[in-house]
């Protein structure tokens, strides 16, 4: 079901000297409930603007936003406030009020109308959680800047919105605060009635988090894939370079006590990781991290060799791409004009495919 | 002229020290005219530049460059139009009040209410956008945003206030015109001071002008302790 629509959006601002700079043009996507996605881009390509959009800080200069079927664009200024409230921004910098740790997390709470005697217990635990116990009557503008992101973050998880806006929130954050935002994102995405956007410059975080992810390039979008298609088959030169190139596959993992190696089953391919996992996960192996032949490969230390069939070419200069099926999966590998040429692959060419058990990156899903 | 000035001065110290009646009366009538007007005038002028510096709409500028032009209004003209107003062939003539401390009044609020509107809305605009997006976006309503910015402006809500209240005390065309300058009923330092000046009376104007300067000064120090962040 599409819970947030956004349709023909356009964002222009207006410089002193009456000329116009666009900064958003034709943005078109919807969101599903209890999707996460994620708006990946460099800096400076609109992302924080489309989400203050989304969030309704900021008019577009056209378009719509539809939440449920409701346009929040031409909606009252009360009514803006009432769907506003089913929005948390947490935003790259962190910004807190001149109060209180305690006032500064309960604040969302409050100005919903919370009586202190219901929200108490629920800030106490989430300041326990985040480790600033016994600092709840410091201001929190006195404290560090890691637990400044902490309230921040503590701030907009309490409110328990039904869309998390979350702008770039892994940028400056320290590995402590990154492992505390990592969590509180994991329980979200569990939870199928929330839904998630985030934007980032960072590839590896969009695939980690992503259900579906929309690149994002100089205000317009790039393509709109699951991590899988942006990953695999960059529609355009700029998506390909930015995100780069990463083969992602979704599998079950199994430990093998003997061995102490993971068995992952991806469709009909079993594929052995040396990190140790289990459950639903996601399997990242880098294209130039893939071997290719012609023959069944002899005396061979890769653990995973696979047969598969060519199925496209995509000539870059000095390298190329393959994409290369085998059984259900494709796989994306890179390799040389040359060896290619060597080799004497073409569209159809029957190959055999091995990567080593160490060269794979296992993430959690 | 030498022992004028000298004389002046010891009249002014006996007048301070010896609780002068008429001396605290002028003082009295100064402080309840300037407090009142001042005070009238932010219970207007808060809510109308807050609210100003809080929306974004059609004609902003122009109300920005009328607030602008009328904080710099000439008091004495000020004083004209309130006693055209008062005078007993003007609209509200049959109420009275000229020559009384309501008139006085009624001017030094309209003089103050554009200076605390300008100071307000200028506090209010001042305050980082992004702290007033993370209000919004915590889910506040519009009221509870304006209470958030007035109290993280309050510095220089009060800083405009104590602008105000200072031209106020200083002030002397306006209530001249309006009060009359009438002995014991609304006789300002001002006033008095030009008063006594003209007569050659030099230790009341010189006593009444080390008092308005001493206020001048408090009101001076509290303003620089403001704006170099003492809370």
């Amino acid at each position: 079901m599409k819970l947030l629509q956004v349709q023909n959006l356009n964002k222009e601002y207006y410089k002193g000297d009456k000329s116009v700079i666009g900064v958003l043009s034709d943005i078109n996507f919807s969101v599903k409930k209890g999707e996460c996605f994620v708006i990946i881009g460099p800096n400076g390509s609109g992302k924080t603007t489309l989400l203050k959009i989304i969030g309704l800080l900021e008019l577009p200069t056209s378009g719509q936003i539809f939440y449920d079927k409701k346009d929040l664009i031409k909606i009252s200024r009360k009514k803006k406030v009432e769907y506003r409230r089913k929005f948390s921004f947490v935003k790259q910098k962190p910004v807190v009020r001149n109060t209180t740790v305690f006032n500064n997390i309960a604040y969302g709470l409050k100005v919903r109308g919370i009586k202190f005697d219901d929200y108490q217990k629920s800030v106490d635990e989430i300041i326990k959680f985040i480790g600033l116990k016994g600092m709840e009557k410091q201001n929190a503008r006195s404290l560090s800047g890691g637990e400044m992101q902490r309230v921040a973050i503590a701030m907009n998880f309490i409110i328990n919105p039904e869309i998390y806006l979350l702008d770039e929130v892994s940028a400056n954050l320290d590995s402590m605060n990154l492992k505390l935002l990592d969590e509180f994102i994991m329980k979200i995405k569990q939870d199928k009635e929330k839904t998630i956007i985030i934007s980032t410059h960072d590839p590896l975080e969009a695939i980690k988090y992503a259900d579906r992810i929309a690149v994002l390039n100089n205000g317009q979008i790039a393509q709109i894939g699951t991590p899988n298609e942006i990953f695999t088959a960059p529609k355009d030169e700029f998506t390909a370079l930015f995100v780069g190139y990463e083969n992602i596959l979704y599998g079950i993992a199994e430990l093998d006590k003997a061995t102490g190696l993971s068995k992952i089953k991806v469709n009909d391919l079993i594929i052995t990781a040396s990190s140790q996992q289990e459950g639903d996960v996601k399997v990242c192996i880098r294209p130039e991290s893939i071997g290719i032949v012609k023959g069944p490969p002899k005396n061979t230390s890769y653990r995973n060799t696979f047969k598969g069939i060519v199925e496209n070419i995509r000539e870059l200069g000095n390298i190329c791409h393959l994409i290369v099926k085998c059984k259900s999966e494709k796989f994306l590998i890179t390799i040389t004009e040359l060896s290619r040429k060597n080799l004497g692959l073409e569209i159809g060419s029957q190959v055999f495919i091995n990567f080593k058990a160490t060269d794979i990156t296992i993430l959690s899903s | 002229m030498a022992n004028e000035i000298i004389e002046g001065i010891l009249e002014a110290i006996r007048l301070i020290f010896t609780f002068d009646p008429e001396v605290w009366g002028i003082i009295e009538v100064s402080f309840r005219v300037s407090l009142t007007s001042t005070f009238l005038a932010a219970l207007v002028a808060l809510p109308i530049g807050s609210f100003i510096g809080l929306r974004k709409f059609k004609g902003k500028r122009g109300v920005t460059n009328l607030i602008n032009t009328f904080m710099g209004f000439p008091p004495v003209v000020m004083g004209l139009i309130v006693y055209l107003l008062l005078s007993r062939n003007g609209p509200f003539g049959t109420l009275g009040l000229l020559y009384s401390t309501t008139a006085m009044i009624v001017a030094q609020f309209l003089l103050a209410v554009p200076i605390i509107t300008g100071t307000a809305k200028a506090a209010i605009e001042s305050v980082d956008p992004a702290l007033k997006e993370t209000v919004l976006s915590l889910g506040a309503n519009e009221r509870q945003l304006w209470w958030e910015l007035i109290k993280h402006s309050k510095k220089s809500i009060i800083a405009g206030f104590l602008v105000a209240f200072g031209q106020a005390i200083s002030e002397v065309g306006a209530v001249m015109i309006v009060g009359g300058n009438i002995r014991w009923e609304t006789r300002t330092f001002t006033t008095s001071i030009v008063l006594q000046t003209r007569m050659g009376e030099f230790g009341m104007a010189i006593a009444l002008g080390v008092i308005l300067i001493t206020i001048a000064f408090i009101v001076n120090y509290g303003l620089t302790r403001l704006q170099t962040g003492a809370d």
